[in-house]
């Protein structure tokens, strides 16, 4: 008889542990229903969150062989294939913290996520006896990101979360800001751009694991540069919005980095001083050329064309 | 001790709007207690829509059209007072969820978009693709956040408690993080925890969550279930799983297949085929897997299928794509080129707490209100529409608010102190007493049992004999209860302890379900005796009522139904 095993990575009142439990395969049969099969007829203590078993709830999300997914649209036959076993390491979602075996608290994100005023600024035209009006475009444009059923596993390995939560909030909590933002029923984008913007919206580093993971296939960081986008474009200024613009005016003028005045313009004068011993090290390898500061670059050939992909590219924009 | 003005148990789409309706008024202390995280709930399940006249697709759609699709709905069961009063409010309630940002798909005139649905006569419900239920949910939340509704999450409400005269004190709940019991004193207490589908285990497109806990702690309180027999199965849940799959398929125009390649539905309601009312169709598939015209013989594995494939591809992947996704990961089906396998999943608690003033929500309890699945107004009688139980629940639940608020504005707070601390103390003592047994049955044992006999034996069709089994099962099963093991001591987020609490309330309502199945010796909407095929207005045109007798035991008994403007006719489609 063919064997299933879960190594359950548990926890328990300060206890952390990993137990092995095997049980009789089933064909067709989802990871949920091997936990519920275990609690039910081995260990009734394994502690675990589901709900809804059709996706669409987002309790029952764990982390399988290291990977967050949904345990009850996960199936046994597809992922014994996909990793060419039938033993399963189970462990709770990351980036939360772990009330019990599978079980983490959602309680904590909570406030989190209100930082960034999830909720519409509704329009002043439209009245709650009138109800709204939009556009069946204009309704495309963000219906996507209502999707999000709060599973966290865009969350679970985010490299950015996993350095420090402090600064930075979770992918979907930016998700959501940019729900409300491409509403076109919202009259307050940036009650929602803002808060996003002193909240680590620089800090993403793009490793894309929370596009990945989104059994929604929603796209988390795609929403975080989108909202980069409407940042700079209102003027916001971090160190990432002057990035960006320097490195467009670079272009615009001539087609290539100035790396040096690129220093000068996102981190001003002191902060690339104290970067002068890096600077030097980046000189004596020539990748940088402080004469760039007085002799700027000529502009690349045909950069005629590179302007008019830029002006291109910001009439599409609008 | 938490003290509030108004308490809110459950957090699906009636807990949300009750407790945002109280939240909004200065001054009050409001808070919902919730057993898992709020988006969970059966309302974010729900995929098709939520009914109201909006005249947005068809112009000449009226209130009045609205209200007799639902008393004929429902099989006459339904109270016409009642009625009215909730399908003159519908439209008002999906404004205002549009005005709070959910997002609806929209017509080409920008307004919200509506789609047919069965036993209607137009286009009226209201929809967003096939996830309407799941942006309702999430937009309520969006507002609670926004009203800084104070959620008391991962806390699992026990039993509601009374003051001294009688009237509602507040309850006691687990602080499941904790563990520990915790008294929450309340001036009026909205229950608002859903159905009992759960009865049927997995043969049933609810949650795990739907365990008919405020169902159970009402009739303990004092409450009866009305109409606890009129349990809807959906038609269309899939075939291996139960899972819903939404009427939204039939309301684009999917056809239903035997395994002749025939649209069975012609034989059984001619003129709407497969947009009939539930109780119609499903009982149409269950005939034709009977007969030997289903797929996969006549057992539990049966099924029949619905085809799409004559659909626009831009249909099935704009409006249906929930479903299609679903289709393929639980059935290995996709839509865009094969039959989706179906059969009929328990969907819907019609009946419920006995509601008394539906302008109200309020009980027979002074203080204790119901609204939404858990509740009966009744709206529904014998058989909901689809798209009306959002509707129930944004609609009752606004009202229930509204009545809670009303009542606390009335009456001061009672003093239930020492009701609360004999709860508290009653429920601590057998926390330990019940986790700390070593031999018992286990309790999912007894789950199984209860729901493959709910299943066999109170499922579909139905007859006296069978339901007399099931009786004496269910009586042997609370028997194994009282003694049966948990098989967990810890505190911390003790699952095996709700589960053992979910499953007393489950064995407690179904019990009500097959005492109201054996009184109703008829056939009406979702309710199909196959020794009483008839409806039998003479002896029946009433609700049924289960009690809890002073002895501790079950009381049968009726009331009447009220019926205005429509008299009952033979209902055909």
């Amino acid at each position: 008889m063919r064997q299933i095993t879960y190594h359950i990575h548990r926890y328990n009142e300060g206890r952390s542990y990993v137990q092995t439990y095997t049980f009789d395969y089933e064909p067709d049969r989802t990871i949920l229903w091997g936990l519920q099969k275990i609690k039910d007829t081995i260990d009734p203590s394994l502690t675990f969150i589901a709900a809804c078993r059709s996706a669409v709830c987002g309790a029952c999300s764990i982390k399988i062989n290291g990977q967050a997914m949904l345990g009850c649209e996960s199936k046994i036959d597809e992922l014994a294939e996909r990793f060419g076993s039938d033993e399963f390491d189970i462990a709770p979602i990351g980036n939360f913290d772990v009330i019990r075996d599978l079980a983490v608290d959602w309680e904590a994100k909570v406030n989190r996520l209100k930082t960034v005023a999830p909720w519409i600024f509704m329009k002043p035209e439209y009245t709650k006896t009138t109800a709204t009006r939009q556009t069946p475009e204009d309704f495309k444009k963000f219906v996507m990101n209502t999707e999000c059923i709060l599973c966290g596993c865009c969350a679970s390995e985010c490299n950015k979360l996993s350095a420090g939560r402090e600064d930075f909030l979770d992918p979907y909590v930016y998700t959501k800001a940019n729900r409300f933002v491409k509403d076109s029923r919202d009259d307050a984008p940036m009650a929602h751009v803002n808060p996003a913007f002193e909240n680590g919206l620089w800090k993403c580093v793009h490793c894309m694991n929370c596009i990945s993971r989104c059994p929604k296939h929603l796209k988390p960081a795609k929403d975080i540069s989108e909202l980069r986008a409407v940042a700079t474009r209102a003027g916001l200024s971090n160190k990432g919005t002057r990035h960006a613009v320097a490195f467009k005016q670079d272009l615009m003028k001539t087609g290539r980095l100035n790396e040096v005045t690129m220093s000068l313009k996102t981190d001003g004068l002191v902060d690339s001083a104290k970067q002068g011993l890096y600077a030097m090290r980046l000189w004596a390898h020539g990748k940088i050329n402080p004469l760039e500061l007085i002799v700027p670059h000529k502009p690349v050939t045909g950069i005629q064309g590179v302007r008019t992909i830029i002006k291109a590219a910001e009439e599409a924009e609008k | 001790m938490e003290q509030f003005d108004v308490l809110v148990v459950g957090s699906g789409g009636a807990g949300q709007r009750a407790a945002l309706e109280a939240a909004s008024r200065e001054g009050l202390r409001v808070a919902l207690i919730t057993k898992i995280y709020p988006t969970r709930s059966a309302t974010a399940m729900a995929q098709g829509g939520i009914n109201g006249v909006l005249n947005n697709v068809a112009k000449e759609d009226t209130i009045e059209d609205h209200i007799f699709d639902t008393v004929k709905g429902s099989d006459y069961l339904g109270d016409q007072d009642a009625i009215e009063f909730f399908i003159s409010r519908c439209p008002e309630c999906i404004k205002e969820l549009d005005y709070f940002g959910a997002p609806f798909s929209r017509t080409n005139e920008n307004k919200i978009a509506q789609r047919n649905f069965g036993g209607q006569a137009y286009p009226r419900t209201c929809y967003s693709a096939d996830k309407t239920g799941h942006v309702i949910e999430h937009t309520l939340y969006e507002q609670c956040l926004k009203e800084n509704v104070h959620f008391l999450q991962d806390w699992y409400m026990l039993d509601i408690v009374k003051a001294d005269d009688g009237s509602v004190g507040g309850v006691v709940a687990w602080n499941m993080k904790e563990g520990r019991v915790e008294k929450i004193a309340a001036t009026a207490v909205v229950i608002a925890t859903g159905g009992a589908g759960r009865m049927f285990w997995t043969r049933t497109s609810n949650p795990y969550l739907s365990t008919g806990d405020g169902m159970a702690a009402c009739f303990r309180a004092g409450c009866a279930l009305k109409d606890p027999e009129m349990v809807q199965f959906h038609p269309t849940g899939l075939g291996k799983s139960g899972i819903l799959m939404s009427e939204a398929v039939r309301g684009e125009g999917g056809y239903l297949l035997n395994n002749k390649g025939e649209r069975f539905m012609e034989k059984y309601a001619p003129s709407k085929m497969e947009l009939a009312p539930r109780d119609v169709v499903a009982k149409a598939i269950e005939t034709e897997i009977a007969e030997g015209r289903g797929f996969g013989g006549t057992g539990l594995d049966a099924y029949v299928v619905a085809d799409v494939r004559h659909l626009s591809k831009e249909v099935i992947l704009e409006k249906l794509h929930g479903i299609r996704d679903l289709a393929i990961t639980f059935e290995h089906a996709d839509p865009l080129v094969q039959p989706i396998p179906v059969r009929p999943t328990c969907h819907y608690s019609m009946g419920g707490i006995d509601v008394k003033d539906f302008k109200t929500c309020a009980t027979v309890v002074p203080g204790l209100f119901a609204a939404g699945e858990a509740a009966c107004v009744s709206v529904h009688g014998a058989n909901r529409l689809g798209g009306n139980s959002l509707a129930d629940a944004v609609v009752f639940g606004k009202v229930a608010g509204e009545g809670a608020i009303a009542y606390v504005e009335n009456n001061s707070a009672k003093n239930a102190e020492k009701a609360l601390n004999d709860a508290a103390n009653a429920w601590e003592a057998k926390f330990k007493e019940v986790t700390s047994r070593t031999e018992g049955r286990p309790i999912a044992e007894i789950r199984d049992e209860m729901a493959l006999a709910m299943w066999n034996k109170v499922g579909i069709f139905r007859e006296a004999s069978k339901m007399e089994e099931a009786l004496a099962t269910l009586n042997k099963l609370i028997e194994e209860y009282k003694t049966c093991y948990v098989g967990d001591s810890n505190r911390t987020f003790n699952m095996a302890f709700v589960n053992y609490v979910e499953v007393g309330s489950l064995l407690t309502v179904a019990k009500a379900v097959v005492l109201g199945a054996l009184r109703r010796k008829e056939s009406r909407g979702s309710h199909l005796r196959e020794d009483f095929t008839k409806r039998d207005d003479a002896n029946f045109l009433n609700h049924t009522l289960i009690s809890l007798g002073e002895d501790g035991e079950y009381q049968v008994g009726q009331s009447d139904v009220v019926i205005t403007r429509f008299e009952p006719k033979e209902r055909t489609y």
